[in-house]
């Protein structure tokens, strides 16, 4: 496993003089700023509602985790599933138009290294994406007094469906040695599984099947959504955090037999 | 050193390589022949592991490439028909890495790159990015990847396609080179693929013939243009006496 770091650096490196990962970090600053101010400008309007009608049973339960935090939360990971196929669409795909995976895999190193190098490089720049949206509510410490240890919870969700989602978009660039398919497959594969609750959603609301019905529960665990806001709430359950390392653990192993499926023909 | 036996690989109903065999001493050079698409690049690609056979073992410096794949793709340096560059790195970073890769120890890694980079003529541009060189130096990059292990069997295919006569000259000068070290530099043994026979000539000492996937010649140089032969009448003779026989059979 001593090839893990070395494969993760250089793929760093690339990613940074690439103009792909300044451009994801661009975009990913100004739509944050966008969204935390938004969530800002509407949870000061609900407030100043509120006094008005002089609510001030509900004017007591508001509070900035709730109200700004999570909703923030909810839409950047949305962000995520937009921008992280454009970070992952070039880890194996840029290799085997380049000739370079001929290079990887005549050199004494295993698969898995490959695979785990290239994972955890594409981690550490989606690690950074988080950290910047951990920014904003880092502002709200400033001017009130939101709860650390639900704020902390909500981050870590983020992470993991960024991670998640980091492990789908290098399964999408493994099939093929074109940028492209490996940016849209890995957009739809991230769509699907976002609106996987959505489907659980139609399937309770369809009447005759009814709520308890397994197949709309297996969709709703499946999808990401349901365990991603748990985090949010601050409910950190093992369940949840299981089907994290479940979903990226399947991930990674398809990916390794992607890779090594060369090989098979 | 290299020993290939009973090689054969099926992609479904093409038998790209069919039953070769082949021992390789250690210093040898030889010059790997064939028309384009004869199995040449297959078989070069399953003795460095990058594909399986289908049937037969290939062992490298004592290594089985399916029973010790780490140890024996340590041993081999090489060349593929496209080198295998990363446009965005420079030359001495791309150097370093292939090194790691290819375990050359912490200690003695900047010393096999410095070395690398002398012996391919890479001093001047080791700060570099590979993308903005002319495809001659790629190729030299190419090259200084294959050897900055000091691996013991160098496997190029192609080296000097696509480029212009000058590099090409100076391409041959230096797998020449590496065929013949001085004291002190590494002992290669040579498999080279090519399809230009003057190349063959200036720098191998023994040819193999590779036809439709079958291995139809394998012999000393000196022996075949003994005659007054030259080498391209060989080789036309043994890859058409091939088709004259399927047509009457």
């Amino acid at each position: 496993m001593k090839h893990v770091g070395t494969i993760a650096s250089r793929e760093l490196r690339s990613l940074f003089v690439s103009p792909v990962a300044y451009v994801v970090l661009t975009l990913f600053a100004v739509l944050a700023g966008f969204f935390f101010l938004s969530s800002v400008l509407q949870f000061n309007e609900y407030v100043v509602r509120l006094q008005q009608f002089q609510l001030f049973d509900q004017l007591k339960e508001l509070n900035l985790n709730d109200h700004v935090i999570a909703p923030f939360f909810g839409v950047m990971s949305v962000v995520l599933l937009f921008l992280i196929p454009g970070i992952t669409m070039g880890l194996f795909a840029a290799e085997k138009a380049n000739g370079t995976d001929e290079l990887l895999l005549t050199s004494p190193l295993t698969i898995w290294e490959i695979v785990l190098g290239k994972f955890f490089a594409a981690a550490a720049f989606v690690t950074i994406l988080v950290a910047l949206v951990g920014l904003f509510p880092g502002l709200l410490f400033l001017y009130g007094d939101p709860e650390v240890p639900k704020t902390v919870a909500g981050l870590g969700g983020l992470l993991l469906v960024g991670l998640s989602y980091v492990a789908i978009g290098g399964f999408a660039s493994s099939l093929t040695r074109n940028q492209v398919i490996a940016f849209v497959l890995a957009f739809v594969l991230l769509l699907l599984l976002w609106m996987l609750s959505f489907l659980a959603d139609l399937g309770a609301a369809g009447g005759a099947m009814g709520s308890g019905n397994w197949l709309s529960a297996l969709l709703r665990w499946l999808s990401t959504s349901d365990h991603f806001e748990n985090l949010v709430k601050g409910l950190v359950d093992t369940a949840d955090l299981t089907y994290f390392a479940v979903l990226i653990g399947t991930f990674l192993l398809l990916t390794k037999a992607a890779v090594e499926s060369v090989r098979w023909r | 050193m290299i020993a290939a036996r009973h090689l054969s690989k099926r992609y479904g109903d093409l038998v790209a390589v069919n039953d070769v065999s082949f021992e390789l001493a250690k210093g040898e050079v030889v010059g790997f022949l064939g028309p384009n698409g004869a199995g040449k690049t297959t078989t070069m690609r399953i003795l460095t592991g990058f594909l399986p056979p289908t049937d037969g073992q290939a062992v490298i410096d004592g290594h089985d490439m399916f029973e010790e794949p780490l140890a024996a793709r340590r041993s081999v340096g090489y060349l593929p028909e496209s080198p295998p560059l990363y446009p965005e790195m420079d030359v001495q970073g791309y150097l370093t890495f292939v090194a790691k890769l290819k375990d050359v120890p912490r200690a003695r890694r900047r010393d096999a790159v410095d070395r690398a980079l002398v012996r391919c003529g890479l001093t001047d541009v080791r700060r570099r990015v590979i993308g903005a060189l002319s495809k001659g130096y790629r190729q030299r990059v190419g090259l200084a990847q294959a050897i900055v292990h000091s691996p013991p069997v160098l496997i190029l295919d192609e080296p000097t396609v696509g480029l212009d006569p000058t590099q090409i000259r100076e391409i041959r000068a230096l797998i020449a080179d590496l065929a013949a070290p001085k004291a002190g530099e590494t002992q290669h043994t040579v498999i080279l693929s090519t399809h230009i026979l003057p190349e063959v000539e200036a720098i191998c000492r023994r040819v193999m013939l590779i036809h439709r996937g079958r291995k139809v010649l394998d012999a000393p140089l000196a022996e075949l243009t003994g005659g007054g032969r030259s080498l391209e009448q060989v080789f036309a003779q043994h890859t058409a006496r091939d088709v004259a026989v399927e047509v009457s059979a």
